[in-house]
């Protein structure tokens, strides 16, 4: 092992040991055992990652007609086409419209169920578990009750509001432009904010009580306690939670496709239900391909923050 | 095996005994005169059915003529120890549907076993909806079935792209003459033959005599034209609250052009060019002045007078079948066993939805689908057998299995067995024989719908069409209904895309 001189510390001059960095190659000599028992894993990963992958990338460099099925290589005509086209920003602004909004109010409801159960009262346990119904609950048949519930036609909502006399015509949700997306997105967050509520309430357990106890000596008020004794310890958990959420609200697939199919004219359609247009029903596996990889690097992108998210704290392991 | 030879021919009725069918069914309310008088001149030379050959009488005429055996015709072509294990998808029945459909299409599995008893089927059953993804997924990564049913409007894209294997009618123990030519025309590609017809259709029109009174409307006729569909829309919202017509503009749902094809056909447009006599499907009508036509009256209904479900832009039929038997709506285009679907609704409703219900099927009446300024039309409905290729399937296929299977799906007894309700067998032998009596006892308006058929016009048969009537019309109703677009804007968007995909070919 390396040795180095250590910054002074303390006033002290003393020669500190710093492990010099290994090599792939060294370090998979030295630990053969370790890497035979995971490899696999890693093969299977290789095959079931690794393959579809390099084979995505490699079609989305060609136009596959759908009449003959033949790949003809056509370079990056797939990716100037998805990208000068209107529709690929239309759906880019309702992704972006439905991923930040299912993402912010899943938050907010979460982070405001698990304050409210934070502190003991009668019942708390019952009420938890009731709050984590809608996460538990199945996306496809979450999709079709809600279906179901919102109908403008013979839905419970409209029927409820009519019979009541709220209204006299139905309350138009799923079938209106301007109502898709706010719909489907409280639908969403009421699946997603059990999730965030979970996440939140251990984090929450682990704000020491004696910081908190001495901020209340101090005089702080109930906000400043949270705001700044309550929210630094829940910073990790907040950014891991969200963009978790985020990444998960990016790939959403179920809950739109079954309840609206991206429509009405398209004003639902995201990246991934659109992928699946242009793969499935206009067959053109190429074009599909390339909107796979543009939205595989944006992954990529918010894959290294969630990462480097996780490991921010945690002590650099070695040998 | 038996080689059947359709004895439809004598019963071909002539001018003066067709008039006077035709005077019986104007009386019957069946017919208008013009429509009648357009029998005699509006054959449909895109389908071969016509008037003379295929109406109410010569229909009952012919069957019970006839007696078939199809277990022995079935091993004079497959031998009974043939073996193997073939697998088979297709659009089977689903809860809402009549029970004896299900009965039925359980009987043809456990018959096939009885007749095959070395062969096993492992049968899977698909939702109509997504069939045709699930095959597409499939035959591109080779793990198609050995034979798929499939609806009419897709196999051409299948054949075009190899995924279906070339057959012939000798090798099943048909010929030509036992098939509507247009049906046949169906699972042609480049003049090879891709598959066999297992049962053809045409909708009606579908209404409810109680709504129409309430109306003020006359409740024993349909609205003669679609303008008067519009009209009657209105007045049945404005007077009633109900809805008029059971709109359907869902996406890539096969119901959406069932409903709106034949709008657009009566006003003289077209999406390619497959209402004219020559078609070549080089060419899109959609946005003609005719076209856009068409797509007004859609508009008016939705947008203008507001007459229609407003779920109409997510609804399926199935959906309609709910509105109907709540007695939400008065109109809509459907099959025959639309009747049967609504009495098995009655049936499982209790209390006051139970009377109610029975109300509603008890004022439920047939009629022809209304005409447009320039046609009648309906859409020449249907499914095809078809034998997947090696490479869609990943595997050799099971050819003999699949001949018998093919062979079973498409023979007289089968092809409408397996359609009791909803269709017609498409093997013509079919209506000679004694189940095809049965039927005609047994289904309320089945002859309105027979009636129709020589107003059917096929899809266009071509590989794009899939995506031309799933994808691109329901698109430009939706881009028109939601105000996205201006009605003629919406029309010249789907004729850019279809002629973006004709020029792709």
């Amino acid at each position: 092992m390396a040795i180095a001189e250590a910054p002074a510390l303390a006033g002290r001059r003393e020669p500190v040991a710093i492990p010099a960095r290994e090599t792939l190659g060294h370090r998979i000599t030295r630990h053969w055992a370790d890497y035979l028992y995971v490899l696999p894993a890693l093969l299977v990963m290789l095959i079931v990652i690794g393959y579809p992958l390099i084979y995505t990338v490699w079609l989305s460099f060609h136009a596959t007609p759908p009449r003959t099925g033949e790949w003809v290589f056509n370079g990056t005509q797939n990716y100037q086409d998805i990208l000068s086209g209107p529709r690929f920003w239309r759906v880019t602004m309702n992704t972006i419209y439905w991923t930040v909004g299912s993402t912010l109010f899943a938050f907010i409801l979460g982070l405001g169920a698990a304050l409210a159960l934070h502190n003991p009262f009668r019942g708390r346990g019952v009420v938890r578990a009731l709050l984590l119904i809608p996460w538990v609950v199945s996306a496809v048949a979450a999709a079709y009750v809600w279906r179901w519930i919102l109908h403008s036609d013979y839905g419970l909502v409209t029927g409820m509001l009519k019979s009541w006399g709220v209204i006299d015509r139905p309350l138009i949700l799923l079938d209106s432009k301007s109502y898709v997306m706010p719909t489907l997105i409280a639908v969403n967050v009421w699946k997603e904010f059990p999730f965030v509520m979970v996440m939140l309430t251990a984090g929450l357990q682990t704000v020491p009580e004696g910081l908190l106890r001495a901020a209340r000596i101090d005089g702080a008020s109930t906000w400043n306690q949270f705001w700044h004794v309550t929210v630094p310890h829940l910073r990790g958990v907040i950014l891991i939670t969200t963009l978790l959420l985020f990444v998960i609200n990016l790939n959403s697939f179920t809950l739109v496709w079954l309840m609206t199919g991206g429509g009405p004219a398209n004003a639902s359609q995201l990246w991934i239900t659109e992928i699946y247009n242009i793969a499935f029903r206009s067959l053109q596996f190429g074009m599909a391909s390339a909107f796979s990889v543009i939205l595989f690097i944006i992954m990529l992108a918010l894959g290294y923050f969630y990462v480097k998210a996780l490991t921010a704290n945690a002590p650099r392991r070695e040998g | 095996m038996t080689f059947y030879e359709p004895t439809r021919n004598p019963l071909i009725i002539n001018r003066r005994r067709l008039m006077g069918f035709l005077t019986g069914a104007v009386a019957a309310g069946i017919v208008t005169k013009s429509e009648a008088l357009a029998y005699l001149q509006d054959a449909s030379e895109k389908t071969g059915v016509t008037a003379e050959e295929w109406n109410p009488e010569t229909i009952n005429a012919l069957a019970g003529t006839r007696e078939v055996d199809t277990e022995a015709d079935l091993h004079a072509l497959v031998p009974e120890t043939t073996e193997g294990t073939i697998q088979y998808w297709n659009v089977g029945p689903t809860e809402p549907d009549p029970q004896i459909t299900k009965d039925l299409y359980q009987e043809f599995q456990d018959t096939f076993a009885r007749y095959y008893p070395n062969i096993t089927l492992e049968n899977q059953n698909v939702g109509y909806n997504d069939m045709l993804d699930k095959i597409r997924t499939a035959a591109a990564g080779g793990a198609a079935p050995d034979v798929a049913k499939m609806p009419i409007l897709w196999g051409v894209e299948f054949a075009a792209r190899g995924d279906t294997s070339e057959v012939t009618l000798e090798e099943f123990g048909w010929t030509a003459e036992q098939f509507w030519p247009g049906a046949l025309k169906s699972v042609t590609w480049d003049g090879k033959l891709y598959g066999v017809p297992t049962n053809n259709e045409t909708m009606a029109f579908i209404w409810n005599k109680q709504i129409f009174a309430d109306a003020g409307l006359d409740p024993e006729n349909a609205p003669a034209t679609w303008d008067d569909v519009v009209a009657y829309s209105n007045q049945i919202k404005q007077e009633t609250g109900k809805n008029g017509y059971g709109m359907v503009a869902k996406v890539n749902a096969g119901n959406t052009p069932f409903r709106f094809m034949p709008v657009m056909w009566a006003y003289g447009g077209s999406a390619l060019d497959e209402a004219v006599d020559e078609p070549t499907y080089e060419t899109t009508m959609i946005n003609s002045p005719e076209g856009i036509a068409a797509l007004q009256t859609y508009y008016d209904m939705y947008v203008r007078d507001a007459s229609v479900p407003t779920a109409a832009l997510t609804n399926t039929q199935t959906e309609n079948q709910d509105l109907f038997i709540a007695g939400e709506i008065a109109m809509m285009i459907s099959h025959p066993s639309e009747y049967v679907a609504m009495q098995g609704r009655a049936a499982a409703a209790t209390g006051a939805d139970k009377e109610r219900a029975d109300q509603i099927v008890a004022n439920m009446a047939y009629g022809l689908i209304p005409e447009g300024p320039v046609r009648r039309a309906v859409v020449f409905g249907g499914s095809n057998a078809h034998i997947m290729s090696d490479a869609a399937h990943g595997a050799p296929v099971n050819r003999d299995a699949a001949r018998a299977l093919v062979a079973m799906l498409t023979g007289p007894e089968w092809s409408l067995k397996n359609n009791w309700t909803d269709s017609n067998p498409a093997n013509l032998v079919g209506f000679e024989t004694k189940w095809m009596k049965q039927r005609l006892e047994e289904i309320a308006f089945l002859e309105v719908t027979t009636a129709m058929l020589p107003y059917g016009i096929p899809f266009p048969v071509v590989p794009e069409s899939p995506e031309v009537m799933n994808i691109i019309v329901p698109e430009m109703l939706q881009n028109a209904l939601t105000e996205t677009m201006t009605v003629e804007e919406a029309a010249n968007d789907a004729a850019d895309r279809i002629n973006a995909l004709i020029a792709s070919r």
